[in-house]
């Protein structure tokens, strides 16, 4: 069939079938290759460019983030006195029932520089890596709530696998109440997050705030994660099916902070 | 030369305009698929060989990128800049209804084959069906847009004329 073809459409005919036998076998085998490796070269080679689009992105944005910022500067430093009066009042009393106080999460602030995946961003590429002291596990957080955690730290970048990675789970608890569930992403009927795993015997109310909780291995307990939007059962009908908002929001972030070491190995049950 | 130069700059446009802008987009539920968009007009203004290795590599780069199913994006994109190059000989290319045509058709292609990846079974079935129609519909409409202010600006047809190009490369 080939010989009847002219030959700048057989060079074409057999560019394609090159194409498609190797996107087939990368199809077949290709989660067996190591990818990160590839992957850090891609960020790497992406990183200038990342950068000077989000630094007109956010020259742009900067005026009116700096407004709300003096203005919620103000309001939190009223709101920082009380805590403060509050959180010392906590550890008294927690230090005289013998229950273990919390610790202090040192905050390391670095710049969101890509966002991966789709339909909704499961990872992103921060400005940190290793020699910046961010390492594979870190967990990654914004103000408003848990972002995900470092999956691959490079020399000078890091990729974050967010809480919408299809793969991500993470033991979460309803604040007000204690009720545990585990936080999945899944795309099916419409992509959300759910916690799932929640008896039916469990009371829990939409708008409730649900924060890591401390059954897990990865991340510090008490770390917001987002509020009930609607309840549901899962498809078993045994237990809940908590659709949950994120409280970070994955659509627009520009910083992170990485809490390095978030779960001492002692605390880790 | 000119070419690769023009093609590099198109594959890191495309990729930074969909791990940035595109990225925040879609996270509210407006998927615009540059990687189809790309392609296909790559392809219908350089032919089946180059619109068949610009989708390779697009998607394979999109591939890395989303760090599952590694060539799912590289064989629809190939397959695609493949078929929209042969089709386009038979086209009139800077017309807007077919410039239409091919994205939505590419888009809608492209979309539901990449869905087909993470679809859970019959429960999701109108959701996936959904996001991939809107999406063609997002996508088209924009691109002949795009395309149509693109070629006021240059002030010359983007692609040529069908029959004018089969006698030349014949």
């Amino acid at each position: 069939m080939g010989g009847f073809l002219p030959p700048a459409e057989r060079r074409s005919s057999a560019l394609l079938g090159l194409y498609a036998a190797l996107s087939l076998l990368l199809l077949l085998v290709g989660d067996r290759l190591p990818q990160g490796g590839l992957r850090g070269v891609g960020a790497w080679v992406f990183a200038p460019f990342d950068r000077v689009v989000l630094t007109l992105d956010r020259a742009a944005a900067a005026w009116r983030d700096n407004q709300q910022l003096h203005q919620r500067i103000a309001e939190l430093e009223i709101e920082n006195s009380r805590l403060r009066i509050a959180g010392t009042e906590n550890q008294m009393l927690r230090e005289q029932l013998g229950l273990r106080t919390f610790r202090n999460l040192a905050l390391k602030p670095v710049e969101v520089l890509a966002l991966a995946g789709e339909p909704v961003p499961s990872a992103a590429t921060l400005s940190a890596g290793t020699h910046q002291g961010v390492h594979e596990g870190d967990v990654v957080v914004t103000r408003d709530g848990l972002l995900g955690r470092v999956g691959e730290s490079y020399p000078g970048l890091s990729r974050a696998v967010l809480l919408t990675d299809l793969n991500s789970a993470v033991a979460c608890e309803v604040e007000s109440t204690g009720v545990l569930g585990v936080l999945r992403f899944t795309t099916t009927p419409i992509p959300r997050l759910v916690l799932t795993g929640v008896p039916l015997s469990d009371t829990v109310r939409v708008g409730e705030l649900v924060v890591t909780s401390g059954y897990s291995k990865r991340y510090p307990r008490g770390l917001p994660v987002g509020r009930i939007r609607a309840v549901g059962r899962d498809p078993t009908g045994l237990v809940y099916d908590l659709e949950i908002e994120p409280a970070a929001r994955l659509s627009r972030i520009r910083h992170a902070f990485v809490i390095s070491h978030a779960v001492a190995p002692e605390e880790a049950p | 030369m000119r070419h690769i130069g023009a093609f590099l700059t198109l594959v890191v446009v495309t990729l930074l305009l969909r791990s940035t802008a595109l990225s925040a987009l879609a996270a509210r539920g407006v998927m615009l698929d540059v990687l189809a968009f790309a392609v296909a007009i790559w392809a219908l203004r350089r032919g089946e060989s180059w619109g068949s290795t610009c989708g390779f590599l697009l998607g394979l780069a999109a591939d890395l990128d989303a760090a599952h199913w590694l060539g799912r994006h590289a064989l629809a994109l190939a397959l695609m800049g493949y078929a929209v190059g042969r089709l386009g000989r038979t086209l009139v290319r800077d017309s807007a209804r077919t410039q239409l045509v091919v994205l939505f058709v590419c888009t809608l292609l492209h979309q539901a084959w990449v869905s087909a990846f993470s679809f859970g079974g019959a429960a999701g079935a109108l959701g996936t069906l959904l996001r991939v129609v809107v999406s063609a519909a997002v996508t088209a409409p924009v691109g002949t847009l795009i395309l149509a202010i693109v070629r006021r600006l240059t002030g010359h047809p983007l692609f040529g004329h069908a029959s004018l190009d089969s006698k030349s490369s014949a």
